[in-house]
């Protein structure tokens, strides 16, 4: 069989485009925006740090404001990226095999088949825990990275996928 | 050939003594290297370090390999080894006390490798690798090589016991050296590489050294100098321009010499042996070492060539199996192979491989991505050399355009993919040509991946992983990246094959 082929078989085949993918729990967005709002208090604490250092020997209050205005861009740009991007992640399972969604600036789709699954594993942070969400993490034989980590999961959803997939890996074996 | 019996817990050959404490003592001044040095100048320097005479620090330096001494005696001593039926064991430990068992089933690879220290006293190292972290690697340091020969047999025989008669194998299994290596070979080998990163690297540093040296010369001749720039202006600029030129020669005679150098020292005396099931490889000068491949762990296999190369009809086969770590990943290379015995061997690895398929290549959209990244790349080159050289240094756009116009040239023409029914190849390389291949059933994870830009043209990449590597298919539409998707998760869903 060549590719061309392939082509007129592959119309017969279950299409990953036609998969229904279910949107994670909202409340993952509560976590990360908790999450961003820790990262740019961070930062813009540190250009203040910076100031008061710099300030202490010279007096380069102009450069101050360039950078405080940058760090603000960038905050706010990178805040509105990941609100889109939060829309993005989604994921399916099918009867052989796991459906993950991500990614804004770059989307991507991942599907790691269930025979190929070495283990699963569902984490919760202390966050995540507060707002009933869990981390399930899928892995898989190949190179790091290619491990699969479903985030923000409703708790009883992580953990429902999480039997299906160990129940169906241990009949395989 | 005396036969050892594994069945009793035996030691290893007592000249492990010698290589543990080698090992240790090594590894020991390794660790304390900068204290010595530290510890040297000023006891140099000053006769005496707070009331330490060399003297003493010599006497401190005996009793620390006295002690060393005889911690290899002791390790060498709790050191021991048996095989039971299914099992491999182990007992280590001077105070604490380890007993590692080792089901054979469970057993990965068995390398057979000696090092320098190990080829002068005549013991062989075997390395017992299981599936799991670095951690569970264990390592027999001396054997003599009949009885590690005979350890590997019976380590690999007991293994596959369970679906044939180990016993008919082992007399029927013909062995032959299909394919060793010639010094001739290895030459063009050294030759033919890829020099540009190593060249690019000494280049910039043989530059560096250059521009201080020029430095301290002028200090130097001030004068002379301040008296050959009025009147001698061509003439400089000649000088300039021949040191320019002898630096590079010499560069590039030394990337030469040492690459040839290292594949001589990696790949002496480089022999493939086929087994029935497996191949074998054994090389290597200073370090060497005996690998064995079998063919259902073989996650992709990577042939690289190039130009000069294919002159000269040398190839080589990379093979990456699943769950090496990636320091022994790097020894199942074979290099130097004709057309035909690479065309040999990967059909004895790969079952079936008849490099069928209609060749497909990415979209046009490769070659903007290539411009876009060439572009970046010059702007980078041209910043440098604007800044450490000065103006005069944009002549190096006159070598770079015609480098970049070819990189997006051959970037483009070499890139293809090809699928079939059981086998995915990818081609890929600019200076070299590299060619991925992996079995479709091998694959662990595929992933489509598009960036916001590429929304508009419909264009997208897909990665697929196996268990040793991610292969790219760059560029190609989306309908058909996943048209290719859903064929290929088809293919290793529908079939209930092992990975491994």
């Amino acid at each position: 069989m060549n590719f061309t082929n392939l082509q007129i078989q592959t119309e017969q085949l279950p299409k990953v485009e036609d998969v229904v993918l279910k949107p994670i729990s909202k409340s993952y967005l509560k976590i990360i925006l908790l999450n961003k709002l820790a990262l740019y208090i961070g930062v813009i604490g540190l250009v203040f740090g910076l100031k008061y250092i710099i300030e202490k020997k010279e007096e380069l209050q102009l450069n101050l404001w360039y950078m405080l205005s940058a760090v603000v861009v960038f905050c706010v740009f990178n805040f509105i990226v990941s609100l889109l991007a939060f829309k993005k992640r989604k994921y399916a399972m099918r009867e052989h095999d796991v459906v993950y969604a991500k990614g804004l600036l770059v989307h991507s789709i991942t599907t790691v088949p269930i025979s190929r699954i070495q283990h699963v594993e569902e984490s919760r942070s202390w966050l995540a825990r507060h707002f009933g969400l869990a981390t399930l993490k899928i892995f898989t034989a190949g190179e790091a990275g290619s491990d699969l980590s479903i985030k923000g999961l409703p708790y009883i959803e992580a953990k429902q996928i999480k039997e299906i997939i160990s129940d169906k890996v241990n009949g395989n074996n | 050939m005396e036969t050892t019996d594994f069945s009793q817990p035996i030691r290893q050959s007592s000249k492990g003594i010698i290589i543990i404490f080698a090992f240790n003592a090594f590894s020991f001044f390794k660790k304390f290297f900068v204290l010595f040095i530290a510890f040297g100048v000023s006891i140099m320097s000053q006769k005496s370090f707070g009331g330490i005479t060399p003297t003493m620090m010599l006497l401190a330096l005996l009793g620390v390999l006295i002690i060393i001494l005889i911690i290899a005696i002791l390790k060498y001593l709790n050191f021991k080894f048996h095989l039971s039926k299914d099992d491999f064991h182990l007992a280590t430990g001077i105070i604490n006390k380890d007993n590692t068992i080792i089901p054979k089933s469970k057993i990965q690879n068995v390398y057979i490798k000696q090092n320098f220290l190990q080829q002068i006293i005549n013991v062989v190292s075997v390395k017992i690798e299981t599936a799991g972290d670095k951690k569970s690697e264990i390592e027999i340091s001396a054997l003599d090589k009949s009885t590690a020969l005979l350890l590997k047999k019976k380590l690999f025989n007991k293994a596959n016991v369970e679906n044939e008669h180990a016993e008919q194998i082992d007399t029927i299994e013909a062995s032959e050296v299909f394919f060793k290596v010639t010094p001739k070979r290895l030459l063009l080998e050294g030759i033919s590489q890829n020099h540009f990163k190593s060249f690019l690297l000494i280049l910039t540093f043989a530059y560096g050294i250059y521009s201080e040296f020029k430095d301290f010369l002028k200090d130097l001749e001030l004068e002379k100098q301040i008296e050959g720039l009025v009147k001698l202006d061509e003439d400089t600029i000649l000088n300039l321009i021949i040191t320019n030129v002898v630096i590079i020669l010499v560069v590039v005679l030394f990337s030469f010499v040492f690459s040839i150098v290292t594949t001589f020292i990696i790949n002496f005396n480089l022999e493939v042996v086929e087994h029935q099931k497996t191949i074998e490889i054994n090389k290597g000068l200073f370090n060497k070492v005996s690998l064995s491949l079998t063919p259902s762990r073989i996650q992709n296999l990577v042939i690289k060539t190039n130009r000069v190369k294919q002159y000269f009809n040398l190839h080589s086969l990379s093979v990456k199996q699943a769950m090496v770590n990636a320091k022994q990943q790097k020894n199942f290379k074979i290099v130097a192979l004709e057309k035909e015995q690479l065309n040999h061997l990967i059909n004895k690895l790969l079952l079936n491989y008849n490099n069928e398929g209609k060749v497909a290549k990415p979209r046009p959209y490769f070659m903007r991505i290539s411009v876009l990244e060439m572009l970046a790349f010059g702007i980078v080159i041209n910043a440098l050399s604007l800044f450490l050289f000065g103006i005069e240094m944009l002549w190096i756009n006159v070598v770079f355009v015609p480098f970049a116009v070819l990189y997006v040239y051959f970037a483009y023409k070499k890139a293809y993919y090809k699928i079939s029914d059981n086998f995915l190849t990818i081609g890929s390389g600019v200076i070299d040509t590299t060619t991925n291949i992996l079995e479709i059933h091998k694959i662990q994870e595929v992933e489509l991946k598009q960036t916001l830009f590429q929304q508009r043209s419909d264009i997208a990449s897909l990665v697929v992983s196996t268990a040793s590597k991610s292969v790219t298919i760059p560029y190609i539409s989306k309908l058909e990246a996943l048209s290719i998707y859903n064929f290929l998760l088809y293919k290793v869903e529908s079939q209930d094959r092992d990975w491994m």
